[in-house]
Formats: structure tokens, sequence, C-alpha cells
């Protein structure tokens, strides 16, 4: 596979760009216009920020999870540079999640942190997902692709327990289902496209760079192989 | 049967390995020691704390038995003969998962009087259902661990990372096991906690399904 990036591309991400911020901007603004819930006041804003970034996570994840079994089974670099550009975004947005969450749960709960399922679930896997970057920077790059490939492909396994927390243990404090007004409903669903195409913007930088790092890799080997060619000629 | 030849290997290697075992078998007890003077000396609920002790001190050292026998296979050389054999990745993986199964359970029958002992808890009667609990964990344990391990090889400060990923991994098999071995030691009602014996055997399908799937993969990354 070439390491040129396309010309499309390059096109294409600025417009995404546009897009990610222009949506990000509205939907703070439907968040400062969206009503003000009767019990928990202003402070229940925080949900149309943090459940877009718990879905965008859970998407960035099953992404690293295709991208992980796309490797094993055809070898090509770019499928692992997807699946360490997805990961690593994905654990951004868990990161906002795990701060959001306690801010949250402060004001509703009365405790920054509570061993609630989804809460206990959701720490396991932003520990695990972040126990991959650490694995994937110590690698060689011999085996760094298929570890990298493997842990992914593993550490979905996670991932229905989280969003099966709340049905499968008692003590839940996060709803099954929730109720919201039609004005409510809007502001979260312009929220989550929002964060949607803000994970494609940042998943797509993230993506540039493995591929510049690709492409520079290769030109490191083709350098080195043509001075070890000179060095022999001599 | 090359897993049963996998296996004997092994635990031919971890016999012979006595100051292995010793160290293993000094850790686990001083950690029940040290989780049992810190929630005694009065015990608040007994059955709880017992089985929180027994499993967690089984889970820290489980890890020193998983890095170790990948460890005696470096050093013996066994690891590459075993996969310039040909042999079935899988069985190979089954083989190992036996071999550790079979270490945790003899730790985890040295911890089991003790935590007895020490926390004042069960009976005879109670034996044939924490025995039962402790199949299901432990299959999960090596399953998962001998996985993870397999994975962890040729990284530096193994042990850590081993620990860092594995333990989250298996937190619906400890809950499981600490809150059956608590209801079997007299805690509270077995009906209420039954559904966990569901959730352990997913853990234990799913550790081994992924095995299936990936061990090949991981022995590629390895070499």
């Amino acid at each position: 596979m070439t390491t040129e990036i396309p010309v499309w591309w390059s096109r294409g991400a600025r417009w995404l760009w546009i897009a990610a911020i222009a949506l990000v901007l509205c939907s703070f603004w439907l968040v400062v216009r969206a009503p003000v819930e009767a019990i928990m006041g202003p402070v229940q804003k925080i949900v149309y920020v943090h459940v877009p970034s718990a879905i965008v996570t859970l998407l960035a994840f099953g992404v690293t999870f295709a991208a992980g079994i796309a490797y094993l089974s055809t070898k090509q670099w770019i499928w692992d540079a997807i699946g360490a550009a997805s990961c690593e975004v994905g654990l951004v947005f868990a990161t906002v999640v795990m701060i959001t969450g306690p801010l949250w749960a402060r004001s509703a709960w009365n405790t920054w942190w509570t061993w609630e399922p989804r809460l206990t679930t959701f720490l396991i896997l932003w520990i695990l997902y972040a126990g991959y970057q650490v694995i994937r920077s110590s690698l060689k790059s011999g085996s760094k692709r298929t570890i990298s490939a493997i842990m992914g492909i593993v550490f979905f396994a996670n991932l229905p327990v989280v969003w099966k927390s709340v049905e499968w243990w008692r003590g839940s404090l996060h709803p099954k289902n929730v109720t919201m007004s039609p004005d409510m409903r809007q502001v979260l669903l312009v929220g989550m496209a929002a964060w949607f195409v803000f994970y494609l913007a940042t998943f797509e930088r993230r993506l540039r760079l493995e591929w510049i790092r690709e492409a520079r890799s290769r030109e490191g080997h083709a350098t080195a192989d043509s001075a070890f060619l000179e060095a022999r000629v001599r | 049967m090359i897993f049963l030849v996998v296996m004997r290997k092994d635990l031919k290697l971890f016999v012979r390995d006595a100051k292995f075992l010793a160290t293993l078998g000094l850790f686990s007890a001083s950690l029940v020691l040290i989780l049992s003077v810190a929630f005694g000396p009065i015990f608040a609920q007994p059955a709880r704390e017992a089985a929180a002790t027994v499993w967690a001190a089984l889970f820290f050292a489980g890890v020193l038995g998983l890095t170790r026998s990948l460890e005696l296979e470096g050093e013996s050389g066994a690891g590459d003969a075993l996969r310039l054999s040909g042999a079935d990745p899988f069985s190979l993986y089954i083989g190992k998962t036996l071999a550790n199964f079979a270490l945790l359970a003899a730790v985890f029958l040295l911890l089991l009087p003790l935590t007895a002992v020490f926390f004042d808890v069960g009976t005879l009667r109670a034996l044939p259902g924490v025995l039962g609990v402790a199949a299901l964990a432990l299959i999960g344990y090596s399953a998962w661990g001998t996985l993870f391990a397999a994975l962890a090889r040729g990284l530096q400060a193994r042990e850590l990372l081993l620990s860092v990923l594995l333990f989250p991994s298996l937190v619906p098999l400890w809950i499981g096991a600490v809150k059956l071995t608590h209801a079997y030691w007299g805690g509270a009602p077995v009906d209420e906690v039954k559904d966990w014996v569901k959730v352990m055997a997913v853990m234990d399908v799913l550790g081994l399904a992924l095995a299936a799937w990936l061990y090949e993969a991981v022995q590629e990354a390895a070499e």
C-alpha cells in the first residue's frame, strides 16, 4: 500500500474541521438555550457533553476492534494505523467522560465517586485502553502491530459489559431508560452529531500522523538500504 | 494428545523449580496474613472479609505463577522448540492453560484452610460449593492469564503490565468469585447471587474462545 496521502483526503479534511468546529459551537449554544431541569438545575446540562462523549468513546474503541480484525486478516499497515489512531482519540473522549461523570455525580448523588456498576466498568475500560497506549509505545516495530491488534480485539470484550452493566447488576444509579422533553432530546441529538464529527476530525489528524510516520520510516529504511549498497559497491 | 504433553512438560518445570514454589506459597500465605490483620482482630463480617481475602491473595499470587511459567520456558528453550515443532497453537495454549490451572489450584488449596482458620469461616458442607466456585474462577483466570502472559512475553516490566491489563479484564470473574464464596460461607443467601455463575461461565468461555482465535497471532508476535 502506498504511503502518499491522497489528494481528496487533504481537501476533505479542511471541510471536516470546519464542520466539526461549527457543530461543537452550535451544540454549546444549544446547551445554553436548553431548558433548565427542575430538580438538578443547570448542572444537568453536563449530560449534553457526557453522553455524547461516552457514545463516541464506544464507537472509537469499536473502530479499533474492527481495525484489529482487519489487520490480522490482511496484515496491511493502514489497519494498524486506523486502530491506533481511533484508540488514542477514544481514550481522550473516555477521559472527558471520566471528568464530567464525577461533576454530575457530586451534584446528583452527593459524592464524586461511587462503586456503581457503570462507573466501575467504565473505569476498567479506561485503564485497559490506557494500558494499550503504554504497551504500544513500549513495543518494538516487529511485533507492535500484531500485539496492538490483539489488544484492540481482546479489550473490546469489556464494551458490552459497560453497555449492559445497568441491566446486569442491581444498584445501578445510571438510568436504564431516560425520558426527556423534546427540547432536551433535540439538544442531545445535536450534541451527539457534534461530538461524532469532532471525533472524525481528530481521528483524521491522528491518522495522518500515523501515515506520515509510516512514510518517514519507509524513507529511512530506503536511505539506510541505499547507504548500505553504496558502501558495498565501494 | 499434544496438550497433555505440554501440560506435563510445564508441570515438570514447576516441580523442578522448588525455590519458586516455596516463594509463591509464602507470598500468597503472607497476603492472607496481612489482609486478616488489616481486617481484624475482630471481624465485622467474617464471611465477606474472608472471601475478599482469599480471592485477592490468589489473584495477586497468580500473576507470579503466570509470568514464571513463561520465564522457565524461555530459560530452557522449550518455548522455541514447541513453536518449531509445528504443533497446533491452540493445543499448546490448552496445555499451558491446564498447567497454570493446576498451579493456581494448588495455591488455592493452600490458601483455603489458612483463610478458614484465620477468619473462622466455612464448614465442610460449604466445601463442594466453594470448590465449584474455585473451578469456575480458576478456569477463567488461567484461560485469560495464559493468553495475556503470552502477549506480554516480549515486554519489559511484564509483571507490571500483566497486572495492569489482566486484573481489570478479570473484574467480573473476581466479583463473582467473592460474592459466591461469601454466600457459601453463610454471608448471604446463595439464590441471591446465583446469577454470578452465569457471568463467570461466560467469562471462561469468552477467554477460551478469544485464545482459540488469537493465540496463533500471539505466538507470531512473540517470535
